[in-house]
C-alpha cells in the first residue's frame, strides 16, 4: 500500500471508529480513578496459543 | 531418550535460544554474542546452533519449539493502540501497520520461525508452541528457582498486553492471579525518564539507576501527581497525555517537557543537576511501587519466597528495596530477567507442560548451574588460538595461574577473566570479566576511562566470597547472579568529613570505604556473592586474592567496552584485551601479559563502528 492508501484508511476508517468507540470504551482504560481501592485486573483462565 | 525443548525468543530486543532436557536448562545464549551486535533483535540463528551442538543433537531429537510471545495477541494491542490513539498517531500507524501485516511480517512470525529453523539444515523442524510473554518471564523466574512454591512477580516494559503480573508458584504449575495491562507500565515509565535524560531507551536504563544516588528525589512528588496514580496495593496507571509512546516513536513530548523545566537532554550531552534529580526521582518512586507490589505478592499468595522477573527485575536498587524490607524469607531473581529469558521460560513452560518434573528441588540449589549455559572453550581450542595467531602466551597450571593472577591485581593490574561457560544474562558473573583491585582509590575512573571508554558516573559492582559476604556487606541473603544492591558494612564505611559540600560528580571523588572501586556514592554495591559449587575457578581466584591482600572482594566488570556485547570467544576477548589498557589476560590456564603483544593495528578506527549504548 502507498502512503496515500495509508492517509486515506487511517483518516477515514482508523479515526472516525477511533474516536466514536473511545465515547463507549476506552480499550487502553487511560482514565484515574482516584476513589477505586486497586487497579489490578483479575486473571482469567490462561489461554494457551497453542501449537503450530 | 531425553525430552529436548528449544525455546527462542526473537524480533524485539535481546533474541536468544535455549535448550531444555527433562526440565533442565542445558545451554542458552543471546544472539548478540555471536553476531557481535549488542541487543541483536534478529532471528538466534546461532544461538541456536550453539545450543544444538552443545548437546550434540539435531533438529530431529527436539521435542518442541517454544516461543516466548504470542504475535497475534501482540497484533490485538496494536490495533488497539491504534484506534486509541487516534486523530494523532498516523506516522506511527504507517510505519508500524506494514510490518506486522506484510508477507513474511510480525503477525506470520511462527511462520517465520519455521522456515528460519529449516534454513539451518538441521534436520525436521518440530512443533512450534506460542507462549504468552509473560508467562515465558515467569516460568523463567519460578521453575528454576530452589523453591516449591512461591509468589511470582514480573514486571516489565509490555508484552502482548500484561505489563505487571502476579502469579502463585507451586510445584510445576503457575497459576495466574492479577495484571496491569498496557499502557500503564511501570517499565515504560523508568525508560520514558531514560530517554528524557538522554539516554537509550531499552539499553540505558541501568545508566539511570547508577545516575540516581547523585541526586536528590525532588521530582517525586510530581511524578506521583502527575504521571502515576499508585494505589496501596502497588496497583497504577499512568497519565497517558503526558507520554508519545502511544503514537510516536518517541518516549515524552511537551506536556512532559514543560513539568520538568525544559527539553529532553541531548544524548552524550553534560549531564546537569536536573537528570541527576530525575532520577533519584524516578528511583524513589519505581522502589516504592515495587515494594507495594511485593507486599501485595505476599499478601495474596500467602507464601514466604518471591521470584521475580521481567525487565524491571534488573532494576537491583528496587530488588535490595525488597530484600532489605523482609517481606519475603527469600527473594529468587532470574538472571536473564529480560527477554533473553523469555525463551529459557518459554521451553521450561512446555517441557513441564509434557511432564517434566523440577529434579532440582530438595537440593537447596536452583537450576541454572550458576547461569553459565553458553559456549566454553577448552585449552586445546584456545592454545590453537593462540599459536594460530602467533600469540605470546604462558601456558600454567591451575594453582600457579591464580597465584599469579591475585598478585597482578594486588598490585595494581587489571585483568581480563575468561573462563568456562559463558554467561546468560546481561551480568558478567566470573566467566567474562575485566577485574581489578577494589582498594584501589583509581581503579573507578581508570576502568571507566581506559577499559570500557564510558560515563565516568557509572560505579563498579564487587564479587565478594559468599562466606565473607555479611562482612563486607549488609546483605540479608546471598545475591549469586550480582541482581541485588546492598550497602556497604559500616565496618568498611569510612567517615565523610559533614561539612563537606561536594555534590553531582564531584562525589566520586570522596573516599568513603575501605573498597573505594566498588562503592557507590550513596555507600551501596551491586553485590555478588560467590561461592564454590556455582563458580569454582573464580572462587578460587577470591581466596587466592584474599590470601595475598587480606580482602576477598574483586571488582568485576563485564568483559567489553561499551556499547559491545559482552565477549564470547578467545579471539573476542584478545581483541577486547588489545584495544584497551588491560594489563593481563587470563584465558583458560594461559596468561598473557600486554607487554608482550605486538602492536595492535586495524584497518579502521574500531571505536566508531561500535554504536554507542
Amino acid at each position: 500500500m502507498r502512503t496515500i492508501q495509508y492517509f486515506l484508511l487511517y483518516f477515514l476508517i482508523v479515526v472516525p471508529v477511533g474516536i466514536i468507540g473511545r465515547l463507549v470504551h476506552d480499550p487502553l482504560h487511560r482514565k484515574w480513578r482516584p476513589t477505586a481501592e486497586s487497579y489490578w485486573i483479575p486473571a482469567t483462565a490462561h489461554k494457551q496459543a497453542g501449537r503450530k | 531418550m531425553p525430552d529436548l525443548v528449544l525455546g527462542i525468543s526473537a524480533y524485539y530486543h535481546d533474541s536468544a535460544a535455549a535448550l531444555v532436557e527433562d526440565g533442565r536448562p542445558v545451554a542458552a545464549a543471546q544472539e548478540e554474542r555471536f553476531s557481535r551486535r549488542r541487543h541483536d533483535s534478529s532471528f538466534p540463528a546461532n544461538a541456536v546452533r550453539y545450543c544444538l551442538d552443545e548437546a550434540a543433537v539435531s533438529l530431529d531429537e527436539i521435542a518442541a519449539i517454544a516461543y516466548y510471545e504470542d504475535p497475534q495477541l501482540k497484533f490485538h494491542r496494536v490495533l488497539a493502540t491504534v484506534f486509541g490513539a487516534a486523530p494523532r498517531g498516523f506516522q506511527s500507524f504507517r510505519e508500524t501497520l506494514p510490518n506486522w501485516l506484510a508477507p513474511g511480517g510480525k503477525l506470520a512470525t511462527t511462520d517465520t520461525i519455521r522456515r528460519e529453523l529449516a534454513a539451518l539444515d538441521r534436520g525436521r523442524v518440530p512443533r512450534i508452541d506460542v507462549r504468552q510473554h509473560h508467562e515465558s518471564h515467569a516460568m523463567s523466574a519460578f521453575a528454576p528457582s530452589p523453591y516449591e512454591s512461591a509468589a511470582v512477580l514480573c514486571i516489565d516494559g509490555v508484552g502482548e498486553w500484561a505489563t505487571t503480573t502476579l502469579w502463585h508458584g507451586r510445584d510445576n504449575q503457575l497459576e495466574p492471579v492479577a495484571e496491569l495491562r498496557f499502557p500503564h507500565s511501570l517499565g515504560l515509565l523508568y525508560s520514558a525518564f531514560t530517554y528524557f535524560c538522554g539516554f537509550k531507551v531499552d539499553s540505558g536504563e541501568y545508566k539511570l539507576m547508577g545516575l540516581a544516588p547523585y541526586g536528590k528525589p525532588r521530582y517525586a512528588d510530581l511524578i506521583r501527581t502527575h504521571l502515576i496514580d499508585v494505589k496501596p496495593d502497588g496497583s497504577f496507571r499512568l497519565d497517558m497525555r503526558y507520554f508519545e509512546y502511544l503514537r510516536g516513536q518517541v518516549m515524552t513530548g511537551a506536556a512532559f517537557e514543560k513539568l520538568f523545566g525544559g527539553p529532553r537532554r541531548i544524548p552524550e550531552q553534560p549531564l546537569t543537576k536536573r537528570e541527576f534529580d530525575l532520577a533519584a526521582s524516578v528511583q524513589s518512586v519505581t522502589d516504592e511501587v515495587v515494594l507495594r507490589l511485593a507486599r501485595t505478592a505476599r499478601a495474596r499468595t500467602g507464601e514466604r519466597r518471591l521470584c521475580l522477573a521481567g525487565g524491571v527485575a534488573l532494576n537491583c536498587v528496587a530488588n535490595g528495596k525488597v530484600v532489605e524490607a523482609g517481606i519475603f524469607d527469600e527473594v529468587w531473581i532470574q538472571p536473564a530477567a529480560g527477554d533473553a529469558g523469555g525463551a529459557l521460560g518459554a521451553a521450561l513452560a512446555v517441557s513441564l507442560e509434557r511432564g517434566a518434573g523440577r529434579q532440582h528441588l530438595g537440593r537447596g540449589a536452583d537450576a541454572m548451574a550458576g547461569s553459565l549455559l553458553g559456549p566454553q572453550f577448552d585449552d586445546e581450542a584456545i592454545g590453537h588460538y593462540l599459536t594460530s595467531h602467533g600469540i605470546p602466551h604462558r601456558r600454567l597450571d591451575t594453582r600457579t595461574l591464580m597465584t599469579e593472577v591475585a598478585e597482578a591485581l594486588a598490585t595494581g593490574k587489571i585483568v581480563g577473566w575468561f573462563q568456562g561457560r559463558m554467561e546468560f544474562g546481561p551480568r558478567a558473573l566470573g566467566s567474562r570479566s575485566i577485574l581489578g583491585d577494589p582498594r584501589d582509590l583509581r581503579m573507578q575512573s581508570t576502568m571507566n576511562q581506559k577499559i570500557k571508554f564510558r560515563e565516568s558516573f557509572r560505579p563498579f559492582a564487587p564479587a565478594v566470597l559468599a562466606a565473607e559476604a555479611k562482612d563486607y556487606f549488609d546483605v540479608r541473603q546471598e545475591s549469586p547472579y550480582m541482581l541485588i544492591v546492598a550497602p556497604v558494612a559500616a565496618a568498611h564505611q569510612l567517615e565523610v568529613d559533614p561539612t563537606a559540600t561536594a555534590a553531582g560528580l564531584e562525589l566520586l571523588r570522596v573516599h568513603r570505604s575501605s573498597i573505594p572501586a566498588v562503592t557507590h556514592v550513596d555507600y551501596s554495591a551491586r553485590v555478588q556473592t560467590v561461592s564454590p559449587d556455582r563458580m569454582p575457578l573464580f572462587h578460587q581466584l577470591l581466596t587466592a586474592f584474599k590470601v595475598r591482600t587480606g580482602c576477598p572482594v574483586l571488582v568485576n566488570t563485564s568483559f567489553n567496552v561499551r556499547g559491545e556485547p559482552i565477549v564470547c570467544s578467545p579471539a573476542d576477548a584478545y581483541t577486547c584485551f588489545m584495544r584497551t589498557d588491560i594489563d593481563v589476560l587470563a584465558i583458560g590456564n594461559f596468561l598473557l601479559e600486554k607487554a608482550d603483544q605486538p602492536a595492535w593495528s586495524e584497518d579502521s578506527d574500531w571505536r566508531k563502528n561500535i554504536p554507542l549504548d
